[in-house]
């Protein structure tokens, strides 16, 4: 499974949102976006929305730390 | 059929879950996330007892996690979701989430605190997450390089403000006062930045764009006058509401939107508590809504025990 997070520094729900791969033992990549603004632009155009975070599992966007959403998308 | 369903997981939800966990009541707690407003305190130096020497500090988000490691450890279970409706029952209340899913129980704690106010101008809704944003902490460094405005007169709008000028190449910070309510300090400091903006004595009209926000329509309260600044990100700041919507058939609410408790944490609706930025107790602080969680579960364990004939004796610690 490929996960990816793109985040800034002091964004609560990123925090939360790598917590919570963390204790799932998922492994993921993180982007923060805030050292790159280049990926922000790949994160913008990929999710059509400028919030983070922005979770990409196995190329399937989900905006926000939205748990059911990301449960659903690891079970696949 | 739970115990006790407590609404809201930020510092008041999770303590009361602490409490009536601990009281092996059976609890369950219905929040949109984990935490609430404390997981936007970058730093909390306030809260007793969370100190250099506690592994996290000074972050708010950290905080909230040893109160949700906390509460699930006195057993409380967790649902993610809000709840938009609440009745009573024959034998307690029912609440019902947007997902349709619903709960019911003996008794209820209301803690689900405050929201971001909205603006309530066309194209808001649109274009929330498309440029319109609540939270400069979390999104400022995406708007690196762009035109944004902030709106807004309170501290939080102008400590906005000042974040985002360190990322975007403009920043018009709007209000519909002539004169700021924040802290002087604070705006004698953003005052001196070179790329800020004053827009004062206006309101936003409208927030336009395609795809995303390009622009912002405003009228000065004044002289009518009514123009457009080019935009690429629209920060709100201007405030919190408490929803009240789905109780206020339920508990009575006093002239500011609270909900009014007693200081036993008791709304006017036997069975309901209320606790934290929600309720009519003065001072919005993470310190106080924990206190206040911790009353309101109390209580509300009394009342379960004397539902079911058991003595409810007042406990003084536990
Ligand atoms: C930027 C900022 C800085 C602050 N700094 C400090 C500080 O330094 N020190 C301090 O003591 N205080 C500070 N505060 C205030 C403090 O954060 C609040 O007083 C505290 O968070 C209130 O806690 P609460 O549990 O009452 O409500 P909240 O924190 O608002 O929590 C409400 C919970 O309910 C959930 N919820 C909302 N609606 C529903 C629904 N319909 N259904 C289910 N769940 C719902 C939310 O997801 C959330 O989990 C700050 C606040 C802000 C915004």
């Amino acid at each position: 499974m490929n996960v990816k997070i793109y985040t800034t520094n002091h964004c609560p729900y990123c925090h939360q949102a790598k917590d919570f791969f963390k204790e799932k033992k998922v492994e993921f990549k993180e982007i923060n976006v805030e050292e790159n603004p280049q990926a922000a632009e790949e994160m913008v155009e990929k999710s059509g929305q400028m919030g983070v975070p922005v979770i990409e599992i196995d190329g399937q966007i989900i905006v926000g730390f939205n748990k059911p959403a990301i449960e659903k998308a690891l079970k696949k | 059929m739970y115990d006790i369903i407590i609404i809201g997981a930020g510092a008041a939800g999770l303590t009361s879950a602490i409490y009536t966990g601990r009281k092996k009541m059976k609890t369950l707690v219905v929040s949109v996330d984990i935490g609430g407003q404390t997981l936007l305190t970058e730093h909390i130096e306030n809260y007793p007892g969370y100190t250099e020497e506690t592994p996290g500090f000074p972050s708010g988000p950290k905080l909230m996690q040893l109160f949700d490691t906390q509460a699930k450890k006195f057993g409380a279970e967790f649902t993610s979701g809000k709840v938009n409706k609440l009745e009573k029952t024959g034998n307690g209340f029912k609440a019902s989430l947007t997902n349709g899913e619903t709960y019911e129980a003996k008794a209820i704690v209301l803690a689900y605190g405050k929201v971001p106010r909205s603006l309530g101008v066309p194209g808001e809704d649109k274009f929330i997450g498309r440029g319109v944003s609540t939270c400069a902490t979390c999104d400022a460094p995406i708007f690196k390089g762009k035109t944004v405005a902030v709106i807004g007169g309170g501290n939080s709008a102008v400590e906005a403000a000042e974040l985002l000028t360190k990322y975007a190449t403009k920043v018009y910070l709007i209000h519909r006062r002539d004169a700021f309510r924040a802290d002087e300090v604070t705006i004698e400091r953003v005052k001196k930045l070179p790329n800020i903006e004053f827009v004062l004595d206006t309101v936003p009209t409208e927030i336009k764009g395609e795809k995303f926000v390009k622009g912002i329509g405003i009228e000065n309260s004044k002289t009518k006058e009514k123009r457009e600044l080019e935009v690429g990100g629209v920060f709100v700041e201007i405030g919190y509401v408490i929803e009240t919507d789905f109780v206020k058939d339920l508990v009575k609410i006093n002239e500011k939107n609270e909900l009014i408790v007693n200081e036993s944490g008791e709304t006017s609706c036997p069975g309901i508590f209320a606790a934290g930025d929600l309720s009519s107790f003065p001072y919005k602080q993470t310190i106080i809504s924990a206190g206040q969680g911790a009353m309101a579960a109390l209580t509300a364990y009394e009342y379960v025990m004397k539902l079911e004939g058991k003595t409810g004796a007042r406990i003084d610690w536990s």
